[in-house]
């Protein structure tokens, strides 16, 4: 185990160095280019094309990763065009931090409300409750954010003025009892982004859910746990569950990864300050250095929590041996 | 047993992450009380300036405090900015030999006098002797020389200098790197200061009204060169005390002021948040923006909202451009025909419930040499047809078609989605029913847009302008005259040419204003832009705030404001 | 067991002489819902395959006088702000929406997580390595930012050769219909979007492979081809169900997504996102509920419809 842990880990340097490299080609190979980009309507072709070739923007591409990559590997990942002053880090790191605030409160109620109703339905397969269930988790899972959005926003925030429209302020507002007693409530920013990530996204687990838990169920050994006369929520926990754990298994990782990339949509349409936005924010804006750097993050996460689902796999089913080959 | 071991794991990943995130966050919580420290603060850097008083919260009760909607300013660098929301803190902040008074008229600021040689070649500024930085520090011609010097240098590459300082002798080769300082810049002593202009040049003060101009402390600078723009040193009506980004902004008034202190106190700009409306209806903001979606209530006489509303005129005009030099739009006949089809008017009605106003020429009211009758096409579908048949093309199945087969004509946009511009979709439409031809559209990414823009490679497209500085140099001669880097169209008139080249150096200010009216009379009967409308600035402002104002272009405005709280 | 009882199925259709899928769709027609998605799916795809024909108004037709109407007698759906028909244009988004299920069925993005998945997770060993690690590559990429720059540096190339191709064929529309676009756009979306389910199928198949009904097959020597398709394959078939439903599905949420940003078809055309970015925003809903209900709800059903229509096919294909 510690040598696949130790193989898997090497080829995360790689990776990053074909993930970096690929970003990095295809966005100095397509058309635009920052300096243009942020200086306005005033261009001054001779001065863009000064900053172009002092900032190594028309050498060998090869030299200019070069330069990228051993500022990249000592922590430093340039300035941003789009905001002039600060470095990349000082600015990607705090929206980050927002995106991963709201992600991880999604992620728990996706899974810690997905979960249980996608077991209750494959439980009570045969009666009304499964299609009714499913029925309700599949429409709210239909809806899209863009439809979602606007009549939330109105209800909440338009019509009966309980709701901001949209910004972010924080996880915790204090709301005082009799101008006396504080209690941290959740801020009441993140209602409507939550609502948005976690109604399609829990449709979408429990409905994995059951569909696996269905599939287990139909196994010999439940048919022994119930012959034996275990009580059904122990058999749902300790024997449906478990083996269904591994298509959601890979789904979690993916998702926390997901939750550091953070929703562009629903963080521009909400004026969220997070790492989405800008994220697109920079490509629209070809802020290369930007564009590199979230690249870079995330790709290092992803490879990362794909591993840690590998391992997790041989945890949950020791029949499970990854990296062996089969005959 | 095994299944026992992974849900406890799990249960545990759980609780561990609900620990995390609940004590990460109260962390962050009770950590947010300091002003300079935390994930979201901005470390203010080391500098001469006074520390500010108080840390989260301002120290001063309310009253005298204007609470604004903003957005991060790209830079807080006047030789760098390029953008209005930039502009807007940095006119604030910082100041310049000149500036632009509410009415539109260039005013001294840091000078007190200027004189200028009978050729208009020479101009001498005599500065004011209370003049101060923010820290205390007085304000000479050497800090002035500095800040242009450093303005046009090679080391700091600002796009925009060239345009605005380039009259100066000696700038061009200081910015190229061959001169180590502007050559035509002269500081005769401590308070007076004298440029050579390359000729004589009527708008060069217009242009010294804008940031590029501005003074910086070279002390602050030379010691803090990465971060000085986090707490800057300048020497306009207010200071910058806090800059969290993403989060605030706060300025408060400079009591050194040379022109006595600003009666308004601080100023708070809410960088992050939501609708600027609904937090203007609940008391969040004293002054919001009106958007087409709201604009019904603003103009209802029986809402709240509407004695609160006013609009202002701006120097923005929006319109559609053909590059000149490709067909079908080297005919001239084609351009027109466009022109007269469609119908403006009855367009900014239903799409922008009247937000806009048609152009009615080029040039935008409140400018100098605007004159207040429409130049522009009117709607008029028959003189479209006959301008269409006039032309060297005919239609056919919705297509031009030319001496060399069928021409397609593509407007391109930047932007889509939620961007995407409906105006365009209607007068798609109308010229189709009105002469059959079949416009195609493409929506493209901002960047892309640019530089198919710059490379003269867009058949037709959508742009607008802004103007920089109140002169109709500013956009006749930047984009129309034949020889100009802005000048995307290829479009060249010998005459058109010649008006400019005249108007450039003629000091009497009437002639030259009507050598501009004549210019853009030809320029319109060109055809080579279709402008189509003048924005305006709607807005609704608590009752508390007096002498608050919209002006046309950005230019400071927040030491005329008062609020009554 | 239930591969097992696959098998049984399977002979003992083969003495009855109905294939296999006779029997899943037998199934199929007994549940009301999944017909129901059926016909809905049907009527939306057909509207819009028959769009022009149907359709009461052109979806350019505008009417600057009647802006923002709502649900009438000449417009029964009422109008966009333009004053074009909104149930004329919704029908025209739906053809959209047909093309861009074509497109994404043509490029092959809905087969390549499942088969690479497969192969993965059965063969093991490098080529499990080699290919999951070619995901994590292809995974780290950002989706949506490296679409933008695709699209913009590939797109005019790409478009320029279709229209070639339209000119010198009798084919024609492949541009204006956005047709091409999309397909470029799909094509390096499935580059970018086929690790997830590679993932899951990969799991699935791990866990299978060492159950004893395969080590029992491999031991009775059958061959790989036959372990995969007769034992593997039925294992995840319900996995691979899930995922093709869901993507047929996630074609309208993805046209929304490219509208966005300019790809795909352009207006004047109607599709659903540029019907939808008209109507959003909380106060236009407030005042014009049916700029955003007529092309929602309608997207919505169709997603709905979707999914319940995998889920009941899977439920038919398991036997329940």
């Amino acid at each position: 185990m510690g040598a696949y842990v130790v193989r898997r880990l090497f080829w995360l340097p790689i990776i990053l160095l074909v993930v970096s490299f690929a970003t990095f080609a295809i966005a100095r190979f397509g058309p635009g280019d920052p300096i243009s980009v942020a200086a306005g309507q005033i261009r001054d072709d001779e001065i863009v094309a000064q900053i172009r070739a002092d900032r190594g923007l028309d050498g060998n591409i090869f030299e200019q990763y070069q330069d990228w990559l051993f500022k990249a590997v000592r922590g430093d990942f340039g300035e941003s065009f789009q905001q002039r002053g600060f470095t990349i880090s000082e600015i990607i790191f705090p929206k980050m931090w927002v995106s991963a605030q709201l992600g991880m409160i999604a992620l728990v109620i996706v899974f810690g409300l997905g979960i249980p109703f996608g077991l209750i339905a494959a439980r009570a397969n045969g009666t009304w409750i499964d299609p009714f269930v499913i029925g309700t988790l599949l429409f709210l899972q239909a809806i899209p954010v863009l439809v979602l959005i606007p009549p939330l926003l109105w209800l909440f925030a338009v019509q009966f003025d309980l709701l901001p429209v949209g910004g972010w302020d924080g996880l915790f507002d204090i709301w005082l009892i009799g101008g006396v007693i504080a209690i941290p409530i959740p801020d009441p920013h993140l209602y409507i982004p939550l609502v948005a990530f976690t109604l399609p996204g829990f449709a979408g687990i429990a409905r994995l859910t059951r569909i696996t838990a269905l599939e287990v169920q139909q196994e010999d050994y439940i048919r022994t746990a119930r012959a034996k006369g275990l009580p059904e929520s122990s058999v749902a926990l300790r024997h449906v569950l478990p083996n269904s754990l591994l298509p959601l298994v890979t789904v979690i990782a993916f998702a926390l990864a997901g939750i550091v990339e953070g929703a562009f949509f629903v963080e521009t349409l909400l004026g969220i300050p997070g790492i989405g936005r800008f994220t697109f924010q920079a490509v629209t804006s070809r802020d290369y250095d930007a564009i590199l750097a979230t690249t870079v993050i995330f790709a290092a996460i992803f490879v990362l929590m794909n591993l840690a689902a590998d391992l997790v796999y041989g945890v949950i089913d020791p029949r499970i041996r990854v990296g062996v080959s089969r005959q | 047993m095994g299944q026992n071991r992974i849900l406890a794991i799990l249960l545990g990943v759980l609780a561990a992450l609900v620990l995390v995130v609940g004590g990460l966050s109260a962390v962050l919580l009770f950590s947010s009380d300091s002003d300079n420290t935390g994930p979201t603060g901005v470390s203010s850097g080391s500098n001469e300036l006074q520390r500010t008083t108080g840390d989260d919260e301002p120290s001063s009760s309310s009253s005298g405090r204007l609470r604004l909607g903003g957005v991060d300013p790209v830079t807080l660098d006047p030789h760098l900015a390029t953008d209005a929301s930039s502009a807007e803190y940095i006119v604030e902040i910082y100041s310049g030999l000149v500036t632009i008074s509410p009415d539109l008229e260039i005013q001294l600021d840091l000078a007190e006098a200027v004189d200028i040689s009978a050729d208009g070649t020479v101009y001498t500024f005599t500065m004011r002797e209370n003049a101060f930085f923010h820290s205390g520090r007085p304000v000479t011609a050497v800090d002035v020389a500095y800040s242009i010097n450093r303005a046009t240098s090679r080391q700091l590459q600002s796009t925009v200098a060239r345009a605005y300082l380039g009259d100066i002798v000696g700038v061009r080769e200081h910015i190229a790197g061959v001169a180590d300082d502007v050559s035509g810049i002269e500081v005769i002593d401590k308070r007076t200061i004298r440029f050579t202009l390359d000729a004589p040049k009527p708008f060069f003060l217009a242009k010294l009204t804008y940031p590029t101009a501005f003074v910086v402390d070279q002390q602050q600078i030379e010691s803090n060169p990465r971060n000085w723009t986090r707490r800057p040193n300048g020497t306009g009506p207010y200071r910058l005390t806090e800059w969290r980004l993403g989060e605030r902004i706060i300025l408060e008034s400079n009591a050194r002021y040379y022109l006595d202190e600003p009666p308004l106190a601080e100023v708070l700009y809410t960088l992050s948040g939501g609708s600027a409306l609904t937090r203007f209806e609940n008391d969040e903001l004293d002054v919001a923006g009106i958007s087409v979606n709201d604009i019904e209530r603003a103009r209802d006489s029986t809402s709240s909202l509407n004695p609160l509303y006013s609009v202002w005129p701006q120097f923005t005009i929006s319109y559609l451009a053909f590059t000149t030099d490709v067909p079908p739009f080297e005919d001239v006949n084609v351009r027109r025909a466009l022109g007269f089809s469609i119908d403006r008017a009855k367009v900014a009605e239903v799409t922008f419930s009247n937000m806009l106003v048609p152009a009615t020429g080029i040039l935008t009211p409140g400018l100098p040499g605007y004159v207040d009758e429409d130049k522009t096409f009117p709607f008029d579908p028959d003189a479209g047809r006959e301008a269409l048949a006039a032309s060297k093309y005919e239609v056919e199945d919705g297509r031009l078609i030319g001496p060399d087969g069928p021409v397609p004509i593509v407007i391109t946009e930047a932007g889509g989605g939620a961007e995407a511009r409906i105006d365009t979709q209607a007068f798609l439409e109308q010229w189709r029913t009105e002469l059959g031809i079949e416009v195609e559209i493409r929506q493209t990414d901002f960047a892309t847009f640019l530089s198919e823009q710059d490379a003269g490679e867009l058949q037709m497209f959508n742009a607008g302008w802004i103007m920089d500085y109140p002169d109709p140099e500013d956009i006749l001669d930047l984009k129309f005259h034949s020889t100009s880097q802005l000048n995307e169209l290829g479009y060249a008139n010998a005459q058109v040419d010649s008006l400019l080249e005249r108007a450039r150096v003629e000091l009497d200010a009437e002639l030259r204003m009507q050598l501009y009216r004549d210019a853009e009379e030809l320029i319109i009967a060109d055809a080579a832009w279709l402008p189509l409308y003048f924005s305006q600035s709607h807005v609704v402002v608590n009752e508390a705030v007096t002498g608050w104002f919209e002006p046309p272009m950005v230019i400071p405005r927040l030491r005329f404001v008062e609020i009554d709280r | 067991m239930t591969a097992e009882a696959a098998t049984t199925e399977g002979s003992a259709s083969a003495v009855v002489g109905r294939s296999e899928w006779a029997i899943v769709w037998e199934r199929l027609r007994r549940k009301k819902l999944a017909m129901i998605s059926l016909v809905v799916i049907a009527v939306i795809y057909g509207s819009g395959l028959f769009a022009s024909v149907l359709a009461p108004y052109s979806y350019t037709e505008q009417n600057l006088d009647r802006p923002t109407e709502g649900i009438g007698a000449d417009h029964w759906l009422g109008t966009d702000r333009l004053g074009r028909d909104l149930l004329s244009r919704a029908m025209y988004s739906a053809r959209t929406t047909l093309i861009v299920t074509v497109a994404v069925v043509l490029s092959g993005s809905l087969l390549i997580g499942n088969t690479l998945g497969l192969i993965a997770g059965y063969r093991g060993g490098w080529i499990d390595n080699a290919i999951m690690r070619v995901g994590d590559i292809f995974s780290s990429l950002p989706g949506l930012p490296m679409l933008i720059l695709i699209n913009a540096a590939f797109a005019p190339r790409v478009t320029e050769w279709v229209r070639d191709i339209e000119d010198r064929t009798p084919l024609t529309g492949l541009v204006s219909s956005g047709f091409a676009s999309y397909l470029i756009v799909f094509a390096a979306l499935s580059l970018f979007s086929w690790v997830g389910t590679a993932r899951v199928i990969r799991a699935q198949v791990l866990q299978l492979r060492e159950r004893e009904f395969i080590m029992a097959a491999e031991s009775l020597g059958a061959s790989r081809r036959r372990i995969v398709f007769r034992h593997l394959l039925p294992g995840v078939s319900f996995l691979i169900i899930l995922q093709v439903s869901t993507g047929l599905g996630a074609v309208a949420g993805s046209e929304i997504v490219l509208s966005w940003f300019g790809v795909g078809v352009q207006p004047p055309a109607a599709s659903f996102g540029a019907m939808l970015f008209e109507g959003s925003g909380a106060r236009t809903f407030q005042a014009h509920p049916n700029l955003l209900l007529v092309p929602g709800i309608i997207v919505t059903l169709l997603l709905f419809s979707f999914a319940l229509l995998g889920d009941a096919l899977n439920d038919a294909v398991r036997g329940r």
